[in-house]
């Protein structure tokens, strides 16, 4: 329904891009196109006969378990309708790699529902900032991983007193639920008292409303909001390395094969790199970084 | 299974704070629940629309949207108290609306009858609203209070939204690092079902003790 509405969304901004010279409402649209130009397509030998990516190519779509609100990652577009970012593009990146277009359906999925989407077939694959573990690993099968990120520490601008992680035991620390900052506090800072909210603006209010004396999170999501809120600051640099990975369905090694050759040729092709300019890179300076190491983090 | 057992403290600690939430936002509003209730049968048409005009807000709006607007907005206006403290009175005021609605009923269900027979006697409103209306409206309505207990033990749930760590937001915790869903969130559904019977279990005793027999 979503994807329909979204289709229907971009069909009328079509129609109406082709009424006048130049359409600056929708800037994204041409963008898009850009960034999966010379996307890498599987050779028809390449989809095994019963392999799961069969089964996607006969349904002519991609099932990815996402976010809509994750900022630069997978986002929606409350113009358009799309899901712009770094796990959607790479979503639909692999659509076209199967399917050959990029028809993806991002079904909103949690932390707490991933697993289980996986394994009952509800989607294909996750793509949402999916830390591979080895606890983790027993429950689904990591493709990649296909970035690794680090979380760091925000505090109001002015704070004193906090440098490293080990600083903030016995302090008041904001987090968003269900985000690896939870246990990552837990460990070196074990006397912190945790405050997790459902998302990123909502942290970042409450750590101006001094709900907290700090703020935890993705490296990319800290350096986006400090440039948008001059009252924060960013005091560490990334003290964890966070891989991501590609969620399936665990056990299947076919597939997991598959989207590895698929996330090699993608880097091989330059896709990835664009990707990442087009989302991350809007707003970390510098080129895209080297892509991690395919299978070097235990649980891939 | 043994997830459950290994995380065991941390669930028990937002076991904890789910029935502190239930036991202070039910107190406080079972106190607002007869000011309201008073308000609503009061023979001053002010106060009776004041009455009504709190139910129907409070009715009216999800407690989410309250929770938020509460912890995220009144600081932007210089009130800003604790989240625990905040999610009680918040939770306290939305669930007085529907006990209110409760008693009221109670109310009605008291023959006209017995508040004329007070008045006759010479008690005042308040007077009669405490020593014959209420002692009876409340016997009547045991079962729909034990309900909005319940609803109320429920509800506390939401308060994990707002960065208070009680059952829910426990179970949340421990299913990021242990990736286990069923196991951990059938155990807390468990534990909440295991307050709603407790409530249910009790209701029933003292609506059997308190019936009125006409």
């Amino acid at each position: 329904m979503k994807r329909m509405v979204a289709a229907l969304a971009v069909a009328v901004l079509g129609l109406a891009a082709c009424g006048e010279a130049s359409s600056p409402a929708v800037p994204g649209a041409s963008k898009k196109a850009d960034v999966l130009a010379g996307a890498p397509v599987a050779a028809a030998a390449d989809i095994l006969p019963g392999s799961t990516m069969e089964k996607i190519k006969k349904r002519g779509e991609l099932i990815v378990g996402g976010s809509l609100d994750a900022p630069l990652l997978s986002q929606q577009n409350p113009v358009t309708g799309e899901i712009e970012g770094f796990d959607a593009d790479l979503g639909k990146a692999l659509a076209t790699y199967i399917i050959g277009e990029p028809k993806v359906k991002i079904v909103n999925s949690a932390s707490e529902t991933r697993e289980a989407l996986l394994a009952n077939g509800t989607v294909d694959v996750v793509f949402q900032t999916y830390t591979i573990t080895p606890e983790r690993a027993e429950q689904v099968s990591f493709a990649g991983p296909y970035y690794t990120s680090g979380l760091t520490i925000a505090v109001k601008k002015g704070t004193t007193g906090i440098t490293k992680p080990e600083d903030l035991n016995g302090k008041k620390v904001l987090a968003g639920a269900n985000t690896p900052a939870i246990p990552a506090i837990k460990k070196l800072a074990p006397q912190a008292e945790i405050i997790t909210f459902g998302s990123d603006p909502e942290c970042m209010q409450a750590l101006k409303q001094d709900r907290g004396v700090a703020y935890v999170q993705d490296e990319t999501l800290l350096v986006a909001n400090a440039q948008k809120d001059p009252s924060i600051e960013i005091v560490t640099k990334p003290f964890t390395a966070d891989p991501y990975g590609i969620g399936l369905k665990h056990g299947d090694e076919d597939f997991k094969k598959f989207l590895n050759t698929w996330l090699k040729k993608s880097q091989d092709a330059g896709v990835w790199q664009r990707i990442w300019k087009n989302s991350i890179g809007t707003v970390v300076t510098g080129d895209a970084p080297a892509p991690p190491q395919i299978g070097s983090v235990p649980g891939s | 299974m043994s997830v459950l057992f290994d995380h065991l403290p941390e669930l028990w600690r937002g076991l904890i704070v789910t029935l502190q939430l239930t036991a202070a936002s039910f107190a406080g509003a079972a106190v607002l629940a007869v000011l309201v209730t008073a308000l609503r049968v009061s023979p001053v048409r002010v106060l009776r629309a004041i009455g009504t005009a709190y139910v129907e807000a409070f009715q009216n709006l999800p407690l989410l949207v309250l929770l938020v607007l509460a912890v995220f907005g009144l600081p932007e206006i210089g009130i800003q108290a604790g989240l625990l403290t905040t999610a009680i009175v918040v939770i306290a005021v939305y669930e007085a609306a529907y006990l209110a609605e409760a008693l009221r009923s109670g109310v009605n269900a008291v023959s006209k009858g017995q508040g004329e027979a007070a008045r006759a006697i010479g008690l005042t409103f308040s007077q009669s609203l405490r020593h014959v209306i209420l002692p009876q409206a409340l016997r009547t309505v045991v079962q729909p209070i034990g309900n909005i207990f319940i609803a109320t033990a429920m509800n506390t749930s939401l308060a994990a939204a707002v960065g208070v760590v009680d059952l829910t937001a426990a179970a949340n915790r421990v299913n990021l690092t242990e990736a286990q869903p069923i196991p951990i969130f059938v155990g807390a559904g468990l534990a909440y079902a295991l307050i709603a019977a407790c409530a249910g279990f009790v209701t029933g005793r003292l609506e059997r003790r308190l019936v009125i027999l006409r």
